[in-house]
């Protein structure tokens, strides 16, 4: 009984949160002076700018792809599965950029290579910061920033699905083959799912970003579909932008499930007993190292010690906290409840999944994976349609919008892992539990949560950052007053010193690396314990 | 009398059938071994009967009342007052062998004071006091399988179901917990359905054995009835 009541629930919250505002968004659209019309849509597609657009559109992601899988993939093997030296602290400088707000990367490189007061204006000339000015402003920058940001999704992927391979299988392949032979006859090729679902991953992510694009000038559909709505309140105008985006992911995501998720499933972690032996570079060593520590500076290391230049005064530090502290303890505050949220209705959506217990369960599984790669600004503008009415203003204007937006947007995030945790729970765990009386919620708090509680931790801590640098969704929805820090920072890009900007977005990068960085210290311990 | 019927029960898998039309009772006090090789459906009659899964047509009867029918459960798993040892004993690692005993008592609401008993009485039973705060990982395979018997049996189940309970020790261990088994069912008395691919430990626990094959009931008897069967069989097959 409590099982039905607590499904029924969770099927309702995501369909009000995630699925409605869409629906009523995409009906609005098609209303116009009360009457059924596809107006907007009509003139959308006669209009030669959509099509520029759209070609933008997807040249953007699916360069931003290849920027990220070419790098990420070598970068996943070395770190992964080779005697790399520092490969913790080089996979850990990796992940800042995605972290952080997107955007910031983007600041970052504007003062290095663009404007009359850039370092390379500074060093090498105006004539030389108006060329990488015209380079960084445009496609090519658009591409660094994403591809530096979305590279560690890669990385990460490939290096877990690499690790994922049955060392036997490797083992047999060495009896006849040196390591380059058994990395391309077998190792890559069985974990080629999981770098395909990556690069599916980092092609959405990068369709739906809007932050960068609009920093950096390049028109796609994200930033019109947010002009439409935040600059003309054109509802009808900004659907019909999204739509296209909308169907766009809709069929990658109907491929994914088609021909990646059943070969992805037959990789699964292996035991924790048994060993994988790195790879002995030998004398490549000490030259992969350094190429890899190159790499690192310059997609990670320059960025941020640009920000520190530009922002090396104590008093402008001061100035940035006294205009946006407040901000900051908001951002932490909204990201602390919503991963909490998201974590409470994640497990309870991921034990339906992992049970299969609810009817229709692989719907609202796509439903939850196919709002995590919608574009932020087309779920904030649907948020925005349904909410905003006399009604609902209760909602509305407090920062329980945020939290929809969060639940619509991140759900995915906490299920999936609580599907993984409880994939590596044996089903006795909870049948023996049912054999000696206990009902359902005491079986799910008592025995699975405790078992789980590494993948609770985890998705707390994945949602957490993902609320915490979240910009699209917050800077649609938010209450008056109740701004985030990623919000006010680009609101206050437009008519603010560099340095103030420079100063704000390493607060965000602390406020993000601090709480990590002390996470790690106290976990570390715990574990070496046991 | 009967304590466990089964009515003409079936279980479909994905369009693989994993039981066919059994009809079977058990009565109060039996041991009954159920016998048969890898996927004929053995462990599947025992998950039905407790409540893991429901089967597609006929009923289920514990005690006179009907647990299962019409293609549903009417009773839930936790509804049912059986205990159950699982083949891998499903132990809960984050629990001492204090805590996996006492989950189930907490859980039917049982005074403190009386919990304490039952537990040091049952680990007194499986010879585990020692153990009581130790955790499942602690614990050799041997003390395991007693402390799982013991979770099974702290809750005074109206009958004990074993899945394969042995099939991960080695000889001598195996010989030493049957008769662990025997002792405590004699002890107790308690109802004893006990599932093996082993012959001779179904000869060993069984006071009548059922052998199962393609998820039917191939034969049904006393332990030498069985045996003969057994000996007939492996002669036509030379």
């Amino acid at each position: 009984m409590t099982r039905r009541v607590v499904s029924v629930l969770i099927v309702l919250l995501l369909v009000v949160i995630g699925l409605l505002p869409l629906l009523v968004m995409f009906g609005q659209s098609l209303i116009v002076n009360g009457r059924f019309s596809t107006e907007f849509y009509q003139a959308s597609l006669a209009s030669a700018r959509t099509w520029v657009l759209l070609g933008h559109s997807v040249a953007l992601p699916l360069l931003t792809t290849l920027f990220a899988v070419v790098l990420g993939v070598p970068l996943g093997l070395l770190l992964g599965k080779t005697d790399l030296r520092y490969r913790t602290l080089l996979m850990a400088l990796f992940t800042i950029p995605l972290l952080v707000p997107p955007y910031i990367m983007a600041v970052s490189w504007s003062y290095a290579l663009g404007g009359r007061e850039g370092l390379v204006a500074r060093w090498l000339g105006v004539p030389m910061a108006q060329q990488t000015s015209a380079w960084l402003f445009g496609l090519p920058g658009c591409v660094l920033v994403l591809g530096s940001t979305f590279l560690p999704i890669v990385m990460f992927l490939t290096r877990t699905s690499l690790q994922s391979v049955n060392p036997r299988l490797e083992e047999a392949g060495r009896l006849v083959s040196g390591w380059f032979g058994v990395l391309t006859g077998i190792s890559l090729p069985t974990a080629l799912p999981g770098i395909l679902l990556s690069a599916i991953l980092v092609f959405l992510l990068s369709l739906g970003e809007f932050s960068v694009p609009t920093f950096l000038r390049y028109s796609v559909f994200s930033v019109e579909s947010f002009t439409q709505f935040a600059a003309f309140h054109e509802v009808g105008a900004a659907t019909a932008s999204a739509t296209l985006l909308v169907l766009i992911v809709l069929l990658i995501l109907v491929v994914e499930r088609r021909y990646i998720r059943r070969p992805l499933a037959s990789l699964q972690p292996i035991s924790d007993r048994e060993e994988t032996v790195p790879i002995a570079l030998g004398a490549l060593r000490a030259w992969l190292f350094m190429l890899v520590c190159l790499l690192c500076g310059v997609l990670v290391v320059v960025p941020l010690l640009v920000l520190v230049m530009q922002s090396a005064s104590p008093a402008i530090y001061v100035d940035a906290l006294a205009r946006a502290g407040d901000s900051l303890l908001r951002s932490m505050a909204y990201a602390a409840l919503g991963a909490s949220l998201l974590t409470i209705l994640g497990f309870f959506l991921g034990y339906f999944l992992a049970r299969r217990r609810l009817p229709f369960w692989q719907a609202l599984d796509f439903l939850t994976i196919a709002l995590l790669t919608l574009p932020s600004t087309v779920i904030g503008v649907a948020l925005v349609t349904l909410w905003n009415r006399p009604a609902t203003i209760f909602i509305y204007a407090t920062p329980l919008i945020v939290l929809f937006g969060y639940l619509a947007q991140y759900t995915a995030l906490t299920s999936r892992i609580t599907v993984a945790a409880l994939n590596r729970i044996p089903a006795s765990m909870e049948e023996a539990a049912a054999m000696v009386g206990a009902g359902w919620l005491r079986r799910v708090g008592y025995i699975l949560a405790p078992l789980a509680k590494r993948g609770l931790v985890a998705g707390w801590l994945v949602s957490y950052l993902f609320c915490l640098r979240d910009t699209g969704i917050t800077m649609m929805v938010y209450p008056p007053g109740g701004e985030t820090l990623p919000v006010r920072t680009f609101t206050l890009m437009a008519n603010s010193p560099p340095r103030l900007i420079a100063a704000l977005c390493l607060i965000m990068v602390m406020a993000t690396l601090i709480p990590l960085g002390l996470l790690h210290g106290f976990v570390r311990p715990l574990r070496a314990a046991r | 009398m009967k304590l466990i019927e089964f009515h003409a029960v079936s279980k479909t898998y994905e369009g693989r059938v994993a039981v066919r039309d059994v009809s079977l009772s058990v009565t109060q006090g039996e041991r009954l071994v159920i016998v048969g090789h890898s996927g004929c459906g053995k462990t599947t009659l025992l998950r039905l009967l407790a409540g893991l899964i429901a089967p597609d047509t006929g009923s289920i009867t514990i005690n006179g009342d009907r647990v299962a029918a019409d293609g549903r459960n009417l009773k839930e798993p936790e509804e049912r007052n059986l205990g159950m040892v699982f083949q891998d004993l499903a132990l809960w690692p984050h629990l001492t062998v204090t805590g996996n005993l006492e989950f189930g008592l907490k859980a039917h609401k049982i005074p403190r004071v009386e919990r304490d008993t039952r537990i040091q009485g049952t680990l007194a039973l499986v010879q585990m006091e020692p153990y009581a705060a130790a955790s499942p990982a602690e614990l050799s395979g041997g003390q395991q399988q007693r402390v799982a018997l013991a979770r099974a049996l702290v809750l005074r189940p109206k009958a004990l179901l074993m899945d394969e309970p042995l099939s991960n020790l080695d000889f001598e261990l195996n010989g030493q917990m049957r008769q662990e088994i025997l002792k405590l069912q004699q002890a107790l008395g308690f109802t004893l359905l006990y599932v093996t691919h082993n012959p001779d430990e179904a000869f060993e626990i069984g006071t009548r054995l059922v052998v199962m094959r393609h998820g039917t009931i191939e034969r049904m008897g006393g332990v030498e009835e069985i045996r003969e069967y057994f000996k007939t069989l492996s002669r036509q097959l030379g």
